[in-house]
């Protein structure tokens, strides 16, 4: 007996309709054995994604799944979750799906801090519509939209959450699956907004017109890309250049969750408490 | 229609189901010991297909099923095999040469001729 | 039925209506002439345990009223015309997804920006079909304080007996107007709530897209044990995206037959003095309350003039509107746009002289211009 995956996905949905070699499906596989290992009831989470590959993730998994419009996981997340804080919300969208149409949600779901985790498969380009451009796509590769090579300064995913106030961050590449799962457990286990980037790999869209022909190729790119936050730690500015420190960037578990907060305006309007003040934020304004 | 197998078909460190694989050829780059290898198959997508060459080798060190995108490879759980009575490899340097010459032969199995 | 007299504005009786029907999660973005709603939700909502939050913009406002509403609670979004064209996206995945909720759009004057802080009727074809794609939506208009409230109650049932969204037009006038209403009491509401239905068999028996070729989805809220998937994408009894031709045919069919065969449940209008009219007036909302004064006027002077005022505008009241033209030669269609509703009692008329006053700078329509319209008929 291997891992008995069978309790947690859709079994009819098999095989996947993504392409060989898509880190998609190791994301997947990591974030199945995380749930397994925090032996969270299935009934008690919801997973929502948006449009892209990433968007099938959904309907994969075997537990209450929403496959939204593109760019909206977390607003349809927050209604979710302020429905029912007690549950277990996870938003799975794309770069582009998270950072470009949906770029506006993304930062305030950080902002809020409100409790969900969101996995950003980022693998650098635009997949299922077939090359465009990514808000990473890193400067210089060929896509469809720029075939003279692109010139679209990129988003960093994490610091991009750290700025604007996700609670926790992390990145990991599908290149080590066991540092994924475990950084995915703590991105679940932590109360609050957490942005676990997950970078993949698209040798289909992204690979073929840049020198990547294989899934192989691809993955070592990536990991020509990243490197331990410890060891990135200890390098100077010139070193750090264009390179993407993965591990647990941000954990910071004082901070005031939305539900928690939105709990304390219920009980002032229900006369339980004074009306919230700015004194009970007097350290953290 | 894919199924998982997940169960063991018979006291194997490593088996895998062809249903679900689309010969991406990850498993084959992440196993240290040089177990696995491709072998062609005309009616695949790919016109190749996983297979265990050297069963006897495998480590247990669960790389290739975690790597593997289409759930299409597994490794037995450790303590169940060893109380079936069984136990796995260890590590020698015949085996990391195996290895060493599937990726030089394009991820192919060593009796076959891997493209350039 | 037993009433309690009230003082309040148009929005905030829209709001305290929902509260009333039982709505426990409000999204939204601050919207001119439509805010009033908000920030009555957020005062009211938290008092009952619920939840009102200002989204950072208005498709945040409706995904979060949708994701609510997938997760079993009465959900409501409020926004006006700008508000209604970003919203609409998502309003098609609530069709396709049948997801029950109401979204009050107090009208203004369009398009654009056009005029925040003026009346206008300017959204009602908008509110026929605000996203691409088929399907039947349902739209009641209310034309007075009262209506604000009793409409936004029935809504909500409505949206659980159709499972998809249900529009309730506002418009600026009726929004902002202030004043006495008479409105049932909370226990007659609650006594009149339908709750959607649910599927209280076993999870593996459930299949929430499996139904009738002329009913709704049965959606069990999240979280209760019965897996399942919702998508945007054309989908099969389970929910799981398909293209099977058949099942793509049939569900886009559902979505349209299940309120054109069951719209005599939601058909809703008004007859004010049309028993012996010579002149038939159509006319919705707050321009109603002009044509009624009107009518009082052209009666005095001996010209038989009678209302006819659709409050369920979407499916029209059709039927109801060509057995009034088939007896009644001069018939006026009185709006705050051009024709928008005109085109419909044409339509269901089947005439091509219905005649029109229509009016699109922003500003109401007085009695007069429709006591003088009607004299040179």
């Amino acid at each position: 007996m291997a891992f008995n995956y069978d309790k947690y996905l859709r079994l009819e949905k098999m095989p996947t309709l993504w392409c060989w070699g898509c880190g998609d499906g190791v994301i997947l596989k990591a974030f199945v054995r995380a749930i397994e290992k925090m032996g969270v009831n299935q009934d008690d989470i919801c997973v929502v994604s948006g449009i892209g590959c990433s968007g099938r993730f959904s309907s994969y998994v075997d537990f209450n799944t929403v496959h939204t419009t593109h760019g909206r996981t977390v607003a349809y997340a927050t209604g979710i979750k302020l429905s029912r804080p007690d549950k277990m919300v996870i938003c799975v969208a794309g770069d582009g799906d998270a950072l470009a149409i949906g770029g506006n949600h993304t930062i305030h779901g950080c902002r809020r801090n409100i409790d969900m985790t969101m996995i950003i498969i980022n693998n650098f380009i635009y997949g299922l519509t077939n090359s465009q451009t990514s808000p990473t796509t890193p400067k210089g590769m060929w896509t469809v939209t720029q075939k003279a090579g692109n010139i679209d300064p990129t988003f960093n995913t994490c610091d991009l959450a750290i700025a604007a106030g996700a609670s926790f961050v992390a990145r990991e590449s599908m290149l080590d699956p066991k540092k994924l799962e475990k950084a995915m457990i703590k991105a679940m286990q932590h109360k609050g907004f957490s942005m676990m980037e997950v970078l993949s790999n698209c040798h289909i869209n992204l690979g073929r017109k840049n020198k990547m022909v294989s899934a192989m190729e691809n993955l070592e790119w990536i990991d020509s890309i990243t490197i331990s936050k410890k060891k990135y730690d200890t390098m100077t500015p010139e070193e750090q250049l264009n390179l993407l420190p993965t591990g647990i960037l941000k954990q910071d578990t004082e901070a005031d969750e939305y539900c928690d907060m939105y709990a304390e305006i219920q009980k002032a309007q229900q006369g339980l408490r004074k009306p919230i003040s700015q004194d009970d934020f007097a350290k953290k304004i | 229609m894919g199924t998982f197998k997940t169960e063991n078909p018979g006291n194997q460190p490593v088996w895998v189901n062809t249903d679900n694989c689309k010969a991406c050829d990850i498993c084959v780059s992440v196993c240290p010991s040089g177990v696995l290898g491709m072998v062609y198959e005309s009616t695949s997508t790919l016109g190749a297909m996983i297979s265990i060459q050297h069963p006897e080798a495998c480590i247990g060190c669960n790389e290739c099923e975690l790597a593997c995108p289409d759930f299409a490879i597994y490794v037995a759980d450790k303590a169940e095999y060893k109380a079936a009575g069984f136990s796995f490899a260890k590590l020698t340097d015949e085996s990391k040469e195996r290895q060493v010459a599937v990726i030089a032969n394009n991820y192919m199995a060593l009796d076959i001729k891997g493209a350039e | 039925m037993a009433t309690r007299e009230v003082i309040s504005t148009g929005n905030e009786l829209a709001a305290i209506a929902a509260v009333d029907a039982g709505c426990k999660f409000f999204g939204g973005y601050p919207l001119t002439p439509s805010s009033e709603i908000m920030h009555v939700c957020s005062d009211l909502l938290p008092k009952k345990g619920g939840v009102a939050i200002q989204m950072e913009d208005e498709i945040a406002g409706i995904c979060c009223v949708i994701g609510a509403a997938m997760a079993g609670d009465r959900a409501l979004t409020a926004t006006s015309g700008p508000g209604m064209s970003l919203k609409a996206e998502n309003l098609g995945l609530a069709q396709m997804a049948e997801v029950p909720l109401v979204c009050i759009n107090v009208m203004r004057g369009g398009p654009s920006t056009g005029l925040p802080t003026r009346v206008s009727q300017g959204d009602i074809l908008q509110s026929k079909n605000p996203s691409h794609g088929d399907y039947k939506s349902i739209t009641l208009c209310a034309g007075s304080l009262a209506e604000c409230y009793t409409e936004v109650v029935r809504a909500f049932n409505i949206a659980d007996r159709f499972m998809q969204p249900v529009i309730v037009l506002l418009d600026e006038t009726i929004g902002h107007m202030h004043g006495k209403a008479d409105i049932p009491t909370i226990e007659d509401v609650e006594a009149g709530i339908v709750p959607r239905k649910r599927f209280d068999g076993a999870p593996e028996d459930y299949f929430p897209y499996e139904c009738g070729p002329t009913e709704p989805a049965v959606l069990n809220p999240m979280f209760e044990g019965y897996r399942y998937h919702f998508t945007g994408l054309h989908h099969d009894k389970n929910g799981f995206p398909t293209e099977e031709i058949e099942t793509c045919r049939k569900l886009i069919q559902r979505l349209e037959d299940k309120v054109e065969v069951h719209k005599n449940e939601v058909e809703s209008y008004e007859e004010f003095m049309m028993d012996d009219a010579e002149i038939m007036i159509v006319a919705y909302g707050s321009v109603s309350l002009a044509a009624k004064e009107s009518i009082r006027h052209l009666r005095k002077e001996g010209i038989k003039a009678g209302l006819f005022r659709p409050i369920t505008i979407w499916p029209s009241p059709a039927e109801k509107i060509k057995e009034y033209t088939d007896k009644i030669e001069k018939v006026l269609v009185v709006e705050l746009n051009i024709g928008q509703f005109h085109s419909e009692v044409q339509r269901a008329a089947a005439r091509l002289d219905i005649e029109g006053l229509f009016k699109v700078n922003g500003r109401p329509i007085s009695p007069y211009e429709i006591v003088n319209k009607v004299k040179e008929l």
